[in-house]
């Protein structure tokens, strides 16, 4: 994947690439989007811990007030390409902050992503647009 | 983080995006490379065993993917036949995407790129792309499937 992301920034720039990562959010997180349109955070809960479980990351998720916060202390994605010595995009991350504010755009969420791709960490949070 | 279990719905999006916004040459060229960076585990064995070495290549991928495919190997060709491909069972699984249309191609591209500079004829029949179903038969170049004496399929 992130292979993917760095053909197309390289050869096309960094809005061609977000606008593929736009897409990829509308079309295969379609019943996500949905799902948080009609359950709210605990969607995006349940998605995260189910992914993050399954990945076997290091990761936190909480709720502080009426925000979800994810902390990924170890990426999984990260260390995997890391490990293999593969060539990891040079904005793989933003991959991540570009995905999920599409699904909350799209569902009426709001969302910030700070990561540290160097070492594989991020704090996400997602809350309800005001007035949404 | 788009997970690993999401990849071949990602990969699918990626290719119909470049080919509908790029065009088929591009796309082609964008499997070469990922060939190219990544099948290295298929090159050192295709380098150091021949044919043997896709037997092995493939008995660990598929083992791993757990597909439904039976392989065979003789002193000049090498056959696999996918019954049901894992990945396009993927696809089929999530009925809310469009797979993109010629998805079945991107390992046409990635094995020849692979295996032919070994001096072997690679070839595949994708006989039924909505169910995964297909056959790679790779020949030495002096055997009768390569020289057009007997027929891939």
């Amino acid at each position: 994947m992130s292979f993917g992301l760095g053909f197309l920034e390289r050869n096309f720039g960094p809005d061609e690439m977000e606008e593929y990562l736009r897409r990829l959010a509308r079309n295969a997180y379609a019943p996500l989007i949905e799902s948080l349109r009609i359950r709210g955070l605990p969607a995006l809960r349940d998605h995260w811990n189910n992914i993050m479980s399954l990945e076997d990351a290091d990761f936190s998720l909480r709720f502080t007030d009426d925000v979800l916060v994810l902390e990924v202390r170890r990426c999984p994605a990260i260390h995997h390409m890391k490990e293999r010595g593969y060539r990891i995009a040079e904005r793989f991350c933003e991959s991540t902050r570009i995905v999920n504010d599409e699904i909350c755009r799209l569902a009426g969420y709001s969302c910030s992503t700070e990561y540290d791709q160097a070492n594989g960490r991020c704090i996400q949070r997602f809350r309800r647009e005001a007035g949404a | 983080m788009i997970s690993c279990t999401e990849f071949i719905i990602a990969y699918s999006e990626l290719f119909a995006f470049i080919e509908e916004r790029h065009g088929t040459e591009t796309l082609d060229r964008f499997w070469e490379e990922l060939a190219d960076e990544f099948l290295f585990n298929l090159r050192d064995l295709v380098a150091a065993k021949g044919l043997l070495g896709m037997h092995e290549y493939w008995t660990h991928t598929l083992t791993e993917e757990g597909a439904d495919q039976t392989m065979t190997v003789t002193d000049d060709e090498f056959r696999l036949e996918i019954h049901q491909c894992p990945s396009v069972a993927i696809l089929r699984r999530n009925p809310h995407i469009t797979p993109y249309r010629d998805y079945c191609r991107h390992c046409t591209v990635l094995y020849k790129r692979v295996i032919e500079p070994f001096g072997f004829k690679c070839e595949m029949s994708i006989h039924d792309p909505a169910r995964g179903r297909c056959t790679l038969r790779v020949a030495t170049r002096s055997s009768d499937v390569a020289q057009g004496r007997v027929p891939l399929d």
